[in-house]
């Protein structure tokens, strides 16, 4: 699934993520959990199939190896660019489990001797990354979280058990659920588009005859050290939150051009930067897990799905998580690295049968994700009223939309901003009212310098960006 | 900041929605129990009133006579546009009363026929008849035979 939604420009694996998670309901949590992160790895994979054969990147991820994959299919090696793609996809995933397994307990440890103050001050950094998410305006982006946020308060209030905007309605007293909300917000604008473009945009014509080639060991040997310097580089970003694959993807394409003997020959079919984006937008799989796992931070839509998908399994990630549910984080590496061996095996020898998969007309695709908008609702909670919230976050996504307000930080805003209350007012109770606590610690304020500084150099680089 | 024209009328929107807000939380949410404490109401007054600054911000950038002249990245929609849309909200809000009240092997075919005849005007009847009845039959294998998850049989059937 994964990799079907993460090929088909314009379909989003964080779409397939949220639309996979009622499918988990009926499972133990361990497949549930492997179910989702197989997505989220073949989507970040998947995207480099259009990329390279049809010139148009399946996900934002893979929109720099478009550069030197679409010439290479042109000259008739569009074998060995899917191959090195899969190859180089699945070094970046597992360099960065390797990386993860190495640095997630660490961090935890740390985390877990956090207060009220300190989450805080921890969360609110992860509501900064919402300008990573912005696009191309902060102040939208702002508007967008606080939008989320507002609605994450509607429901009963966990500390006072006080109904908060339900207006006597016994169904909105459960409040937003995050996985309607996201089910409404990244699949409903996405079927409205393709009826749109329906009968207006020509159907993607695939090459007659795909089939993915190994490139030659020696080739592979040469570009080791690139692969380990881009899969750090991917590891790093997708370890700060709102940051994601397509900056590590861009940075890791730069590097590979910039540190090359003959930089000339990039954009113009070269192996290695078909190789340097994608083990590094793959390693930015691992990297996001570090901070998902052991702070209960998501970094980007497709883990805050994630992390919705474990809520809803009982699983809280956090610091706690090493102690709780132990056998949860040796099941979550193994996922991954099963992920990657059958990901491997499909890509190289499954290809024909997955680009025939991918003829399917678009406007069927939509009508079939309508269904599962509509069972994937229902499913959550077996509540038809949810069904109807689908619906109407699914207008709210679309008008946001239109309107250029991005729909991640919503998410972000819903996901986070319980949490975000709940400590504040818990730090606020403990000290009765003395605000000191928030800035007498060092942790917090590390926190709290953290956020300005994301913010500052967001409010920078939308500067620079400015057209004159 | 790049100024775009929709912030002409978002701004204001998103005032009136933020006003909006404050009232409802101020007049349905009660204050805190302890005066030092902060209660269920404090959190959405913080919002509203961040609401309140980023839209007063964005109103403020559109109108003021220095501003930027405004690009028109955002295009009007256009009558296709707007059937398709509402369309497509109304066909999922169908599918929901329909979940309700025939269940879901009823309420399927009827809304994969209606958004492949209705909203994208195919006219090919066995295709729609084939996928209408397939992905009935895939979904309730998948969902109730594989997951065992209870879907909607219909309270009008029941």
């Amino acid at each position: 699934m994964g990799l079907i939604f993460g090929s088909i420009p314009g379909l989003t694996f964080s779409m397939a993520l949220a639309l996979m998670v009622p499918f988990t309901f009926g499972m133990q949590t361990t497949p549930a959990l492997g179910l989702l992160l197989g997505v989220y790895v073949g989507g970040m994979t998947g995207g480099s199939v259009s990329a390279i054969l049809l010139g148009i990147p399946g996900t934002p991820s893979a929109a720099a190896t478009v550069f030197d994959g679409y010439p290479m299919a042109q000259r008739g090696h569009a074998g060995v660019a899917l191959g090195a793609a899969v190859i180089a996809s699945t070094f970046g995933g597992l360099f960065s489990l390797l990386v993860m397994m190495l640095l997630l307990e660490q961090v935890a440890a740390i985390a877990i001797k956090f207060g009220p103050a300190e989450i805080f001050a921890l969360v609110l950094f992860g509501l900064s990354t919402i300008c990573g998410m912005a696009e191309r305006s902060m102040l939208r982006g702002l508007v967008a979280g606080s939008l989320g946020l507002m609605l994450m308060i509607i429901g009963l209030d966990e500390i006072d058990g006080i109904a908060r905007l339900t207006f006597g309605t016994v169904q909105m007293q459960q409040g937003v659920n995050l996985l309607v909300a996201m089910i409404g917000l990244f699949a409903v604008p996405q079927i409205i588009t393709t009826f749109l473009n329906f009968g207006r945009v020509e159907p993607l014509k695939m090459p007659a005859d795909v089939r993915a080639r190994l490139p030659a060991l020696g080739q592979l040997r040469q570009r080791l050290w690139l692969m380990v310097r881009c899969s750090s580089i991917g590891t790093g970003i997708g370890a700060i939150p709102g940051t994601g694959g397509p900056i590590a993807a861009f940075l890791a394409y730069d590097h590979a051009r910039r540190f090359d003997r003959e930089p000339q020959n990039y954009g113009k079919g070269e192996l290695s930067g078909v190789v340097a984006p994608e083990s590094a937008n793959n390693a930015v799989t691992g990297g996001t897990m570090i901070p998902l796992l052991s702070l209960g931070i998501p970094g980007d839509p497709a883990t805050a799905v994630i992390l919705g998908g474990l809520l809803i399994h009982g699983i809280y990630p956090g610091p706690m998580l090493f102690r709780t549910h132990l056998e949860l984080i040796y099941a979550l590496y193994i996922s991954i690295v099963l992920a990657y061996v059958v990901i491997l095996i499909v890509q190289l020898w499954g290809i024909r049968i997955f680009v025939k998969v991918l003829s399917v007309p678009p406007h069927v695709l939509a009508v079939c994700i309508i269904v599962l908008c509509g069972l994937g609702s229902y499913a959550i909670r077996n509540s038809i009223f949810d069904v109807y919230l689908m619906a109407v976050m699914g207008l709210l996504g679309y008008v946001l939309q239109r309107v250029r307000i991005p729909v991640a930080p919503i998410v972000l805003g819903l996901v986070l901003g319980e949490t975000l209350e709940k400590q504040y007012r818990t730090a606020l109770i403990m000290t009765e009212g003395d605000y000191s606590i928030f800035y007498t610690s060092g942790v917090a304020l590390f926190f709290f310098g953290l956020t300005a500084i994301t913010i500052g150099l967001q409010i920078f680089s939308s500067r620079r960006r400015r057209p004159a | 900041m790049r100024l775009d024209r929709v912030d002409r009328w978002l701004g204001p929107c998103l005032l009136v929605l933020a006003a909006v807000w404050l009232g409802l939380v101020y007049a349905y949410i009660p204050g805190a129990r302890q005066p030092e404490e902060p209660g269920p109401r404090a959190f959405p007054i913080l919002l509203g009133i961040v609401l309140l600054v980023l839209a007063g911000f964005m109103t403020l950038a559109a109108y003021l006579p220095s501003a930027s002249r405004p690009s028109n990245d955002t295009e009007r929609a256009t009558p296709r546009e707007s059937y398709i849309v509402s369309a497509t909200f109304g066909l999922l809000i169908l599918y929901a009363y329909l979940l309700e009240k025939l269940g879901f092997v009823i309420a399927t075919p009827i809304i994969v026929a209606l958004a492949m005849a209705g909203i994208l005007r195919l006219r090919n009847w066995i295709a729609i008849t084939a996928l209408a009845g397939g992905l009935t039959a895939v979904c309730w294998m998948f969902f109730v035979w594989m997951l065992k998850a209870p879907l909607p049989r219909g309270l009008w059937l029941m």
